[in-house]
């Protein structure tokens, strides 16, 4: 995220979250490297955010449409996928136990909340990781669920642009 | 009567440490900070490692203080290699270095120091309460993220920084960019001061040794001598006088001591130590936050880095002004020279304090060895004396207020306890 320039207040902006050196924690970013292998609209912008703690109110600065992909403790088996809603997220930042990073995505979430800077269209796409130990590499179950987030989300973003 | 505190994992502070005071009539009979994080063993991994490796493995050590990491380990390799650097990639490194010490400061000061003085449990509730601060705060914070990324290529674990220069170079027009934006940003910055000349600081002063890097011509953040407040000086060669490492049972970072039990190192020791040398807008903000050189109350060395917020911004507009003034030119990384045995110190001021890295380089650019000496280890015999010296002045107060009190004095060393571990082994008694 080298830009230092204002977003373009159209632009539909999808976050990969995660640490790709922790398994499976990694889905968000290789959902975001396996978009941006697409052919994406223009007004459609994928950054690789990593864990972005405190600093994820500032991303979502002059955004309305926000998607983030991320790793989500959910108690499903490996690979499960699913989308959440504005509501729904609002019950992932009251459930702190779901954030895998520190200070995680919920307590990004619930700063952008208190700072009245939620996007007005917020989409989570969560995805039940099997593996959150050291080292590169996701999960055979991850890695095949990935394909159908991307192919939903690709899907969102058309419904959006 | 006994009075117990025992918080385990402080919370806002990087890392896992806790605190352990016991007090029986009257008399302090536990008086402890742990580190209670698992070795890390960087060192062990750098060996059988290429120079080149060597500064993007230990940035992993810390995701704040990354390009800190990567500086000194760069000003090692080049040491013990015999590399010169152009007047550019000096310039371009001091501008990334001080994008690192304003996103660190911020997020210590804004983030996990104010939210004690505004009474409310963490940064959520400081949103809510005081929106106007957190905004200023994420601005300032993404601001410094921005130029971090602009000039290592991201905003942590910077890419662009190579042995011997860069190889990324930031446009004239980002350049000019940033500068206006560093230039809008004085009005946050003097909002800043405002806002922290405001607290009240809790009252305790123990004097003791304040030690940082110290240079002749500037404020020094990379290279210099080891200053002691005592009076000694040394080059950086010979930093193992100075820092003494020593294990102790209860903690799994080696504690330091120089000429006393305890030294401290951070932004209050710098101040302490190189006050003259900074720009003159620091200096009047020091004297807005009632800093009066010594300073000797701890709980100040959030104050400290507040004068050093002033400082880097000022300083980062004017080695902009500088890199335009010539205009960038994309550098060759300068030459390195391999030779059997070589070994090289490298120093710097990262957020913390002093940040040591020695490296032992064999004929064939493999490291052999190598040594890193982390601010919050040399800090922690330092707090601990500053908890012993503060138990009996607030006996009297409620458990819940000494908790607070402790909480506080750990909080404003802003440590970072991850990048402290890193110890062989520890082996307890009994």
């Amino acid at each position: 995220m080298t830009s230092t320039q204002l977003a373009d207040p159209q632009e539909i902006l999808v976050l990969g979250i995660g640490n790709p050196l922790m398994g499976d924690d990694g889905a968000g970013i290789r959902a975001a490297q396996l978009l941006n292998s697409q052919h994406l609209p223009s007004n459609v912008n994928v950054e690789e955010a990593g864990l972005p703690g405190w600093g994820l109110p500032s991303l979502f600065e002059n955004h309305t449409n926000v998607i983030l992909i991320d790793a989500i403790e959910m108690s499903e088996s490996p690979g499960t996928w699913r989308i959440f809603r504005p509501e729904d997220v609002r019950f992932i930042m009251e459930n702190d136990t779901l954030s895998l990073h520190q200070p995680g995505l919920a307590a990004g979430l619930s700063l952008a909340e208190a700072l009245e800077m939620l996007p007005e269209n917020l989409t989570l796409y969560g995805i039940q990781p099997a593996n959150l130990t050291p080292g590169n590499g996701l999960s055979p179950e991850v890695e095949d669920s990935l394909q159908q987030v991307v192919a939903s989300v690709l899907k969102d973003i058309e419904k959006k642009a | 009567m006994t009075k117990r505190i025992d918080v385990h994992h402080i919370t806002r502070v990087e890392g896992h440490g806790n605190i352990v005071v016991s007090v029986s009539d009257g008399v302090m009979q536990e008086c402890r900070f742990e580190v209670v994080e698992t070795p890390r063993f960087f060192e062990a991994m750098l060996r059988g490692r290429s120079y080149l490796e060597a500064s993007h493995i230990t940035s992993r050590i810390c995701g704040i203080c990354s390009t800190g990491h990567s500086m000194a380990s760069l000003r090692a390799t080049e040491s013990a290699l015999g590399v010169e650097l152009s007047e550019q990639t000096k310039l371009l490194r001091k501008l990334v270095f001080h994008g690192e010490i304003l996103d660190s400061h911020v997020l210590h000061a804004y983030m996990l120091v104010a939210p004690d003085f505004l009474g409310v449990g963490s940064v959520i509730p400081l949103a809510a309460t005081h929106k106007d601060v957190v905004l200023r705060a994420l601005r300032m914070k993404k601001l410094a993220g921005d130029l971090c990324a602009a000039i290592a290529g991201r905003h942590t674990h910077p890419i662009a920084l190579t042995v011997g220069g860069f190889t990324h170079f930031p446009t004239d027009s980002e350049l000019r960019d940033l500068r206006q934006r560093l230039v809008d940003s004085r009005a946050d910055v003097d909002a800043t001061v405002d806002l922290f000349s405001g607290l009240p600081w809790p009252a305790f002063e123990r004097e003791t040794e304040y030690i940082s890097l110290s240079k002749p011509d500037e404020y020094a953040f990379i290279d210099g001598d080891i200053l002691s407040s005592d009076g000694p000086r040394l080059p950086a060669e010979r930093y193992k006088e100075a820092t003494n490492e020593y294990l102790v049972p209860h903690s799994s970072a080696k504690l330091t001591r120089n000429l006393r039990d305890a030294y401290m190192v951070g932004a209050l020791a710098r101040y302490n130590n190189n006050h003259a040398q900074l720009h003159p807008r620091a200096i009047a903000a020091a004297s807005r936050l009632g800093l009066k050189p010594p300073v000797t109350n701890p709980y100040l060395n959030t104050a400290a880095q507040v004068v050093e917020i002033v400082h880097c911004v000022e300083d980062a507009i004017s080695i902009i002004d500088q890199l335009l003034l010539k205009g960038i030119r994309a550098e060759t990384p300068a030459p390195v020279h391999l030779h059997s045995g070589a070994h090289g110190v490298g120093v710097c001021e990262v957020p913390r304090g002093l940040l040591i890295h020695s490296y032992w380089i064999d004929e064939n650019g493999k490291l052999t060895g190598a040594d890193c000496i982390i601010p919050t280890n040399q800090n922690v015999a330092n707090l601990e004396a500053d908890m012993r010296g503060l138990v009996p002045q607030i006996l009297h107060k409620p458990v819940e207020a000494m908790q607070l009190d402790l909480e506080m004095l750990v909080r404003a060393y802003d440590p970072c306890i991850s990048c402290s571990v890193h110890v062989q082994q520890v082996e307890k008694k009994g």
